[in-house]
């Protein structure tokens, strides 16, 4: 499941899906309605996704969120993931917003996503290391880490 | 690929131009009555014509001036690229007093910049470059031009256009009148798909191995599908079976009884499978969406997306959220109408004062040009 948490970041999943994810594997990957802010993206999913995901324990959960700039706010959350979801829920998003990733690389959103989808499988890390995508990096190690990878690109 | 589609005095559309920037899958939406579907029949006029219908009145009539205006010419301009050439293809019809059909007023098909043949009412100058000398002919008032101009050879730039022109699949599926059956096949089904199991027979003639992208599309969405036999039932007839098995046993079904979705899956299948075989080419679906499970609406536009990434176009119309959010503010077009006495507007996502959800503001009615 991806829980975008704006039109903007839907559009970046788009992509991602198109760019990078056999379409054969999209009946196991389901983009939600976005959840109107990085807060009630975290709120729905602590209200309603977390028990969904205990009912079905082979379902993991990416929340597509915005930083804002925000040091503190990938810690924020994780302290709010409950523990026996931690493995299974994957935190990423722009260091500032989309918007900002989509002026300084001069590309759409849906095109970025489809980049991002590439270099998740490439040695190289590539637009990952964009200064306002390299804080994402040990989430992406930690997706590649377990069977979600091969799960979404295989 | 289009690049440009121009409407003007058909029905809704008035002076419309539909651009596009080089994507290779866009959305139209708006509101009922906006233009959508109208878009649709504008296409299928161009699409018959490539396929051989040549009299004005089996195209268009009288009725199909915007808001009765007969005294202005009805045009159609369609500009492509295929392979690098650019072809320009305007019709501009008539209708005089007196008359009891529309003519042609003008026509024409411009390749690279060159005229390959212009036409005013009936006097058609066919110019020819090298050899061949250039040609003057008169025809038919009512007759369009394009499918009867012979060409020189299977390149020659008409050919070229035409086929690419009849090639276009435009879909708009009536689920009850897909039975399954056929005799004889086509590679140009008709529209409402009544004639499915002619095409899939066409595309299994042509590329047997284009069955593969059937059997894993329809596994995907059907996972107990065995698989899809087109059995004879006598002459040239065959008819479509459907089985399916699972550990608790088999069991098989004619195409006619699946569901009005599970139909909607065999059309994705078979319009993967004819990409694959005969594409790429232009496919429009007026909302693809419909007759589908909510929780695969969003998996079958990506789908379709996906299969035009790299080759082709692919043009959807939807009212649905779920197909709507599968597409971005770069690729999903507005058509407005203020009223019935105003012709339609067209203004993509990216370039509106738009805040916030497309979705939502569609849902408050917010969502104008």
């Amino acid at each position: 499941m991806i829980l975008p948490e704006d039109a903007a970041n839907a559009e970046i999943a788009n992509g991602f899906l198109l760019g990078g994810v056999p379409a054969t594997n999209y009946g196991k990957i389901q983009i939600l309605p976005e959840a109107g802010g990085w807060s009630a993206a975290v709120d729905r999913f602590c209200n309603n996704e977390a028990a969904a995901m205990r009912k079905f324990d082979q379902r993991a959960m990416i929340l597509l969120l915005d930083f804002d700039n925000d040091s503190g706010r990938l810690a924020h959350i994780k302290g709010r993931i409950p523990v026996d979801l931690s493995n299974r829920v994957f935190i990423l998003g722009v260091k500032s917003e989309p918007e900002g990733l989509k002026r300084a690389l001069n590309e759409h959103l849906e095109q970025l996503g489809s980049i991002m989808a590439r270099d998740c499988r490439s040695p190289k890390a590539g637009i990952w290391e964009h200064e306002l995508l390299i804080h994402n990096l040990s989430e992406i190690n930690r997706l590649k880490a377990g069977s979600w990878d091969s799960l979404i690109f295989t | 690929m289009i690049q440009r589609l121009y409407i003007n005095n058909f029905r809704c559309l008035e002076n419309f131009e539909l651009t596009f920037r080089g994507e290779r899958s866009s959305l139209l939406i708006g509101k009922n009555g906006a233009g959508k579907s109208t878009v649709c029949s504008a296409l299928k006029v161009l699409q018959k014509i490539a396929r051989g219908t040549n009299r004005i009145r089996d195209l268009v009539t009288q009725n199909d001036f915007s808001r009765g205006r007969s005294d202005v010419p009805m045009r159609f301009e369609l500009e492509v690229v295929v392979e690098e050439i650019t072809y320009l293809y305007s019709l501009a019809l008539e209708f005089p007093k007196d008359f009891k059909e529309l003519r042609i007023f003008e026509e024409s098909l411009v390749v690279n910049g060159k005229p390959i043949y212009t036409r005013n009412v009936e006097r058609v100058r066919l110019a020819r470059s090298g050899k061949e000398l250039e040609a003057n002919f008169l025809i038919d008032w009512h007759l369009v031009a394009l499918p009867v101009v012979q060409a020189a050879t299977n390149k020659d730039p008409i050919a070229n256009f035409r086929n690419w022109l009849a090639k276009m699949l435009i879909l708009r599926p009536i689920p009850s009148l897909i039975t399954g059956d056929a005799i004889g096949e086509t590679l140009q089904p008709n529209d409402d798909l009544s004639d499915l199991g002619g095409w899939f027979t066409g595309i299994m003639a042509l590329s047997p191995s284009s069955y593969m992208e059937v059997d894993q599309y329809l596994k995907q969405v059907m996972p107990d599908i065995q698989d899809v036999q087109n059995r004879p039932t006598g002459g040239e007839a065959k008819s479509l079976l459907v089985r399916f098995a699972t550990k608790q046993g088999k069991t098989e079904f004619p195409f006619s009884a699946l569901s009005d979705g599970e139909k909607c899956y065999m059309i994705c299948a078979l319009v993967l499978a004819a990409h694959r075989a005969y594409g790429p080419f232009f496919c429009f679906w007026d909302e693809p969406d419909n007759h589908l499970a909510l929780s695969e609406v969003g998996h079958f536009v990506l789908t379709l997306r996906k299969a035009f990434k790299e080759s082709g176009q692919f043009l959807a119309t939807s009212h649905n959220p779920e197909a709507i959010r599968r597409f971005s503010d770069e690729n999903t077009i507005l058509l407005d109408r203020r009223s019935h006495l105003e012709p339609t507007l067209v203004r993509r996502l990216a370039d509106l004062d738009m805040s916030g959800s497309a979705v939502e503001a569609l849902l408050r009615g917010e969502l104008t040009v």
